[in-house]
C-alpha cells in the first residue's frame, strides 16, 4: 500500500482546515494512507511564480526534496500546490540548465533535487478509487443538483498536470456522480473563478465571477462542487458583495468534493465543519 | 542593443528562453485564439460595459516576439499595471494555442521583470514577504491550530524558515521585496 506525504497547503492547513477534515476522513474510508512532512509554502503559481520564477522553482524543489528523502509520493489537496509541484518537476525535468542552477542553490542548504517521486492531485487519487467510493456510499446525494468546477490548475497546463481534458474536464463530474448527486452541465464549465485577477483588479474579477455564477444558475444547479481551496473561498465569500454590486441574487452554496463524498458516506455535517461555510442558510446544504 | 525602432534583442532572447528546449513563440501567426478565449480579455474590452480597461494576450505575444520591449514595458511600466498583471494565470490561452506557445509563461516573465522594478501589485509583494518571513503564504495562527485540534486533525508540521530564507536570499528574491 502506497503511503503519501500529505501536502495540505497554506490555505487549507492554516485557514479553512474543515476542508482537510473531510478529505482525511474520505481518504481513510477508501484506504489511502498519509503522513506529515515539514513542507513550506508550495509556493503559489499565481503569486510567487509571477513575482520571481527562480524563487518559485527553488522553493518547490525544496519541498520535493523533503518527500524524496523518504522516497514517498506527495498527495496535494489543492489545485495551486499540485500545479506548482508538478510544474516545478516539469520545468526541471525538461531544462537541464534550470535544474543545474536550482541544485547549486539547494546544495547550499544540504539538499539535492533528483526528480524521483510523483506528485498526485487528490482528485486523481479519488478517481483511481472510484469503486471504493461507490461502495462506501450509504446516503446517496440524489436530492442535489450539482455543477462541477474543477478549476484551472487541476487540468492546465495540460503538459504539467496530465490529468483531464483541459477544456472539457470530466473527472470531477464522474466522482460527484458516484455520490448519487445529479450532475448538471453548464456552459462555463472551464471558466476561471477569477481569483488571481480579483486581487489587483476587483472589477475584472467580479465580472468573471458573475459570468460563472450566471451560467451555474441558468443550468439550475443548487450546489457548486469544487476541488480547489482558492476557488472555494472565491465562491463562498464573494457572493454577498456580488449581489449588491450587480443588484442580483447570488446565494449558491459550495461543497468541496470531499465534503460531498463524506456526507454521502454518512459522515455527519458536524464532524466535517459544514457550519463554517458562509453561504449556507436557506440553501440546499443547510440541512444536509 | 536597442535599435531606433525600439527592438531590444536581449529582451527577445529572454522571451525565447522562456520556452523549454525551443523558441516556439516565433511560430505565432496572430490567430487571436488566446485573446478570444481569455476570461480577462472577455471582460476587459471596449465592448464590455462593466470594465473598460483593456487586456489582450495576443498583443503581448506580438510585442514580445518582435522585441518591442519599450512598448510592452511602457504598458507595464506603472505600479500594478493591467498589462501584465491582469493575467489571472488560468492557462486557457496555453490550452487553445494551435502552436503550443506557453503564453502564460511569457506574461509571467513580463511580471517577473516588473516585480524586479518594484512595480508588482501590493498583494503579490505582500504574499512574497509573508513567504519570506514565515515560509508559508498563510502563517499558522493559534485560533486555527485550536480548531484543527478540535476537529481531530494533526498539527501542521512547522517548515524550516531558515532554509527558505537562505534559498531566497542567495537567489536575490529578498531584494525585490
Amino acid at each position: 500500500m502506497t503511503e503519501y506525504k500529505m501536502f495540505e497547503g497554506c490555505v487549507i492547513g492554516n485557514r479553512i482546515p474543515f476542508i482537510e477534515a473531510s478529505s482525511r476522513k474520505v481518504l481513510d474510508k477508501i484506504g489511502v494512507q498519509t503522513s506529515q512532512a515539514p513542507f513550506s509554502c508550495c509556493p503559489d503559481p499565481t503569486g510567487m511564480k509571477c513575482f520571481d520564477n527562480t524563487a518559485w522553482l527553488a522553493m518547490g524543489a525544496q519541498n520535493l526534496c523533503l518527500a524524496e528523502s523518504e522516497d514517498k509520493p506527495i498527495i496535494s489537496l489543492c489545485n495551486g500546490c499540485a500545479n506548482t509541484l508538478r510544474g516545478v518537476q516539469y520545468q526541471l525535468k525538461h531544462d537541464s540548465n534550470k535544474k543545474e542552477a536550482i541544485n547549486k542553490e539547494l546544495a547550499k542548504i544540504g539538499k539535492e533535487y533528483k526528480g524521483s517521486i510523483d506528485v498526485r492531485h487528490f482528485v486523481d487519487v479519488l478517481k483511481e478509487n472510484l469503486s471504493a467510493i461507490k461502495s462506501a456510499v450509504t446516503k446517496p446525494m440524489s436530492n442535489l443538483k450539482v455543477a462541477c468546477h474543477p478549476g484551472c490548475h487541476y487540468m492546465r497546463p495540460v503538459e504539467w498536470m496530465e490529468s483531464d481534458d483541459p477544456l472539457r474536464p470530466v473527472n470531477l463530474k464522474e466522482i460527484a456522480a458516484a455520490t448519487g448527486a445529479n450532475v448538471v452541465d453548464y456552459d462555463e464549465l472551464a471558466l476561471c473563478c477569477g481569483n488571481a485577477v480579483a486581487g489587483p483588479f476587483p472589477d475584472h474579477g467580479d465580472a468573471i465571477l458573475k459570468k460563472k455564477l450566471d451560467s451555474v444558475k441558468k443550468a439550475g444547479a443548487d450546489v457548486i462542487v469544487v476541488n480547489c481551496p482558492a476557488c472555494f473561498q472565491r465562491f463562498d465569500t464573494s457572493q454577498r458583495d456580488l449581489s449588491k454590486k450587480f443588484d442580483g441574487e447570488y446565494n449558491i452554496p459550495v461543497l468541496y468534493i470531499t465534503e460531498l463524498i463524506a456526507l454521502a458516506m454518512g459522515i455527519s455535517s458536524e464532524d466535517i465543519g459544514i457550519k463554517n461555510h458562509r453561504v449556507r442558510r436557506g440553501t440546499a446544504i443547510e440541512n444536509l | 542593443m536597442t535599435l531606433p525602432l525600439g527592438i531590444d534583442f536581449e529582451f527577445r532572447k529572454q522571451i525565447m528562453d522562456v520556452h523549454i528546449g525551443s523558441d516556439k513563440i516565433k511560430y505565432c501567426y496572430q490567430c487571436n485564439r488566446c485573446t478570444d478565449n481569455c476570461p480577462v480579455a472577455s471582460v476587459a474590452n471596449p465592448f464590455y460595459h462593466e470594465v473598460t480597461n483593456w487586456f489582450d494576450p495576443r498583443l503581448i505575444v506580438l510585442g514580445t516576439l518582435l522585441g518591442y520591449k519599450d512598448i510592452v514595458m511602457a504598458l507595464a511600466g506603472s505600479k500594478s499595471a493591467l498589462i501584465p498583471w491582469g493575467c489571472t494565470v488560468c492557462d486557457t490561452c496555453d490550452a487553445v494555442c494551435p502552436q503550443a506557445i506557453e503564453v502564460t509563461e511569457i506574461i509571467g516573465l513580463a511580471k517577473n521583470i516588473t516585480s524586479g522594478a518594484g512595480l508588482a501589485p501590493d498583494n503579490i509583494v505582500a504574499q512574497a514577504k509573508t513567504v519570506f518571513d514565515t515560509a508559508k503564504a498563510i502563517p499558522s495562527q493559534p485560533a486555527i491550530e485550536r480548531r484543527r485540534e478540535q476537529m481531530g486533525l494533526p498539527a501542521v508540521a512547522a517548515p524550516n524558515v531558515n532554509e527558505v530564507q537562505t534559498l531566497l536570499k542567495n537567489i536575490g528574491a529578498d531584494k525585490k521585496l
